[in-house]
């Protein structure tokens, strides 16, 4: 008799999160959930049931603790501001006049949560192991207890984020032993971060303090991450006092933060953008590979309304230069290229097509010789903000005489696609720099070296569009081989001025990301005036520097 | 005795028929598991161009069936399927799928198996007794139990969650068991049993309020039409006390059609409830399949409907056999 609600099952749909928010939004019943104050706990996405594993080379199927919270990085690189880097296991660290060496000081006495010490040895058994060594690296020597020269081929100096920031110290007396690194769940971690893990089940998972951290336990003794399946579960709990920091969305963020112990953060960083596939050389398919249309439908688009609808007025402006504004200030060339057209130009739109030989057809779409040319969109079904805005853009297009048919796709035909180069728009999330540099977006996205002919899978990077621009890749190259400011910017210049004009990835929205937090019962979040690291509690390592900056309050 | 070996070949070929299809209906889905961990992996790293031993890592565990041909795959699917291996999960990389399958197999049997038991005694029992007495008021038994079945599943549990958990704070939100009290997760103690009811009851309340109402149409229905049988009017006739015709000749009778959907039900237990899982957080076992589904995670798709579809073959084996013996007209053929 249930089988019909079954096959119900896969409609559940954000809609019915929305009926039970208006519900929930009353009075909720205060209360605290736990019995121990002074336990933190967050839900950092993950569903249950939580993999038992903390092997911080599964960097996307490890779980969130592992990060920052456990293992550390060398240095923390805080993406919200464009400050140096601050210490974790690291000092210093300073780059050699050609880029090719780099050398690191570590902190003096520091302590694996084993209790055995960790030495610069352990820096340099890290960088030669597993996926850690990149085409260009050579070695990693120890010179003396606190010191690691890290040599490779080519200038690193636009690495330095996933060198020093995200490569992870693992201890050598525990790795050495450890062959297939993937295969690996580290069930047992043993690690020189704020935290040890104190207990394990599929569904929560608790570290404590770890007694011999370099700067001393941190004063919230333990932090409880739970596995929950629905962002409306979560909401629930944060209402109820029962959860402490989450980072999800929520459309209508009165209705946790009215209260007055909860309060929320939105950081708007990832550009999410319609990703073309864009070069016909490569073997792309479609009208979108002419850069007249992309241009046409970049000034067709109501960029304003779509945040608004499709992205509850949460989303941020992007820019078409890629670069995150204001953070990265010095690096934009042109004022002009700050933020993306935020309103719909029909006209404009149709002149673009025009000039560039395109006429209406009886049913006032452009095409060539009569026939329309028809573009398709897909989104993830069931990313409602992504389909709601495919939806808008379609409906936006259309009124400027342009054909987008947006249609979703599972999970499955969403990756795929967009890896192979079998599509032609997509809407896609692309990652922000975590520095206050966009080199890492150029260099990912938009160089040719990063891409590969559609039917085959970029080795290097992420170039999905296909984008094949020799200017671009020469400024690319320029940029990453000089520390000096002002060749880099002009570099910038070039590189910011193709692609504005190619759109190759057409900027729609900063996406949000919101952070809740309950800062009545903990205090020392990050906060406007201060904001030392993103709130966001499955942000790798920012996530450990907000752990130990906080004090429970009472 | 042929009646018992005819249904124990039957039911051989459909097994082999079943697993053959498992093996082949995840390959026709568009898609490649290596590929899209591998886009995963790669925008989890933030650009760290992935070394070749990962890819290696990944695509050996993951993308085998390439070079493969079909026939050579299937050989080796019945190899491992033998002896026991399900395979490694692509989106729990590294967990096996048998031990995935393990931990959630027992939530889902215990919550969905009782309250679909539950559901059923309560829709036979009331609905034998809404049949008895038809035409007084207790019919309206009927539309009232009806309306919670024709109420979208997923509204029924979200608004009981909103009154219940959130509001009046009697019931827990999510889970299995208070993952606060028991860190460790589950133990072997009076404590966590009474924990772990106590999570059971409002996610067992929505199952049973959602299916009560047909397994009572079902019985009511049945009980008027048995009642104008004439061995019921017979039975009357000889004076027999309303209790005795009531359920020793109505109601028994009355209830082997619902027996023969009670199998059915009982075999489709094991898919557990997909949205009652994702709504209470609940750690069953339909929601491994629709991550499953989702991730286009192949080893842990076939695992997990392996499990249903043999639950559902020995459910159904069952009540063949037993129906078989309730009603003996069913061993005869034509």
């Amino acid at each position: 008799m249930t089988r019909t609600k079954r096959s119900f099952a896969v409609a559940l749909a954000a809609g019915a999160a929305a009926i039970a928010l208006g519900m929930t939004g009353c009075t909720p019943s205060a209360g605290g959930g736990g019995d121990d104050a002074s336990v933190l706990r967050v839900w950092a996405g993950s569903a249950t049931p939580i993999n038992n594993n903390f092997n911080p080379f599964a960097v996307d199927t490890a779980v969130h603790a592992t990060f920052g919270v456990i293992y550390e990085p060398l240095f923390f690189f805080n993406q919200l501001s464009a400050d140096a880097p601050v210490g974790l296991i690291g000092d210093s660290y300073e780059y050699s006049e050609d880029g090719r060496t780099l050398t690191v000081t570590i902190k003096p006495d520091l302590k694996w949560s084993d209790g055995d010490d960790l030495t610069a040895d352990d820096v340099a058994f890290t960088f030669g192991y597993g996926s850690n060594k990149s085409e260009q690296f050579v070695s990693a020597e120890a010179t003396d207890a606190t010191t690691v020269v890290l040599t490779y081929t080519e200038p690193q100096f636009t690495s330095a984020s996933l060198t020093l920031g995200s490569t992870y110290i693992i201890p050598e007396h525990i790795w050495a032993d450890i062959d297939d690194f993937m295969a690996e769940t580290n069930p047992e971690p043993v690690g020189s971060g704020p935290y040890v893990l104190k207990s394990f089940s599929d569904a929560a998972y608790t570290v404590e303090a770890n007694e011999l951290f370099r700067d001393g336990a941190p004063a919230v003794t333990e932090v409880q991450y739970l596995g929950l399946d629905s962002n409306q579960s979560s909401q629930d709990l944060l209402t109820t006092g029962k959860i402490d920091w989450v980072g999800q969305f929520i459309a209508n963020p009165d209705a946790v933060t009215g209260e007055g112990n909860i309060t929320t953060q939105n950081l708007q960083q990832d550009p999410t953008t319609i990703t073309t596939c864009a070069n016909a050389d490569l073997g792309c398919e479609g009208a979108q590979t002419d850069p007249a249309v992309r241009q046409a439908i970049d000034v067709a688009i109501d960029r304003a309304t779509i945040a608004d609808k499709a992205f509850a007025g949460l989303a941020g402006e992007s820019s078409p230069s890629f670069t995150l504004q204001p953070r990265d200030e010095q690096w934009l060339s042109d004022p002009e290229l700050a933020t993306s057209p935020q309103e719909a130009n029909a006209a404009e739109a149709g002149a673009i097509l025009e000039a560039a030989g395109y006429t209406k057809d009886a049913d006032g779409f452009y095409g060539t010789g009569g026939t329309a040319f028809e573009i398709d969109l897909f989104s993830p079904d069931g990313w409602t903000d992504y389909n709601d805005a495919a939806k808008l853009i379609s409906e936006q297009a259309a009124d400027a005489g342009i054909r987008i048919n947006a249609r979703t796709v599972s999970d499955a035909e969403y990756w795929t696609p967009i890896q192979s180069g079998d599509f032609q728009m997509a809407l896609y999330g692309l990652t922000q720099s975590i520095v206050a540099d966009p080199y890492s977006n150029y260099h990912e996205y938009f160089a040719g070296t990063s891409t590969a002919k559609v039917g085959e899978t970029p080795l290097v990077g992420q170039n999905y569009a296909r984008y094949s621009n020799p200017v671009v890749d020469g400024a690319v190259l320029a940029a990453g081989a000089t520390q000096d400011v002002a060749t880099k910017q002009a570099a910038y210049a070039t590189i910011q001025a193709e692609i504005a004009r190619d759109l190759p990835y057409i900027p729609v929205v900063l996406n949000a990301s919101q952070s809740f937090f309950n800062t009545e019962k903990f205090s020392g979040w990050p906060s406007e005036g201060d904001l030392y690291a993103a709130p966001l509690p499955y942000l790798a390592v920012a996530n450990a520097v907000v752990l130990s900056h906080l004090t429970p309050a009472k | 005795m042929s009646f018992y070996l005819r249904r124990v070949a039957f039911y051989l070929v459909t097994l082999w028929a079943a697993i053959s299809l498992n093996f082949l209906l995840p390959r026709l889905l568009p898609g490649d598991p290596a590929a899209i961990m591998l886009g995963k992996l790669r925008r989890a790293s933030g650009g760290r161009p992935l070394s070749e031993e990962t890819i290696e890592a990944i695509t050996s565990i993951l993308g085998a069936g390439k070079d493969m041909s079909l026939w050579d795959q299937y050989v080796a699917y019945w190899g491992r399927l033998l002896q026991g291996d399900l395979g490694v999960s692509s989106t729990r990389y590294p967990a096996s799928v048998a031990d995935l399958i393990a931990a959630a197999l027992p939530w889902t049997i215990i919550l969905v198996g009782v309250a679909t038991v539950i559901s059923f005694l309560l829709g036979i029992i009331v609905g034998a007794w809404v049949g008895w007495r038809r035409g007084t008021a207790l019919d309206h038994l009927v539309p009232v139990t009806t309306v919670f079945q024709s109420i979208p599943y997923f509204w029924l549990a979200l608004v009981l969650v909103a009154v219940f958990s959130v509001q009046l704070g009697w019931f827990p939100i999510v889970g299995g068991y208070d993952v606060f009290e028991f860190p460790a997760g589950p133990e072997p103690t009076w404590a966590f049993v009474g924990s772990a009811i106590y999570h059971a009851i409002l996610p067992a309340t929505t199952i049973v309020l959602s299916s009560v109402g047909g397994w009572l149409l079902g019985m009511r229905n049945m009980m008027v039409s048995t009642m104008s049988e004439d061995y019921v009017v017979t039975a009357e006739a000889k004076g027999l006390t309303p209790r005795r015709v009531r359920t020793r000749y109505a109601s028994r009778n009355a209830a082997i059609p619902s027996l023969a959907g009670f199998g059915i039900a009982l075999g489709f237990v094991v898919a557990g409830s997909i949205v009652m899982e994702q709504v209470f957080s609940y750690p069953g076992i339909g929601k491994l399949m629709i991550q499953a589904v989702q991730g286009l995670d192949y080893a842990l798709m076939q695992g997990v409907f392996l499990v249903i579809t043999l639950t559902v073959l020995a459910a159904n084996f069952f009540m063949d056999l037993i129906y078989g013996f309730i009603d003996p007209r069913v061993r005869h053929n034509g």
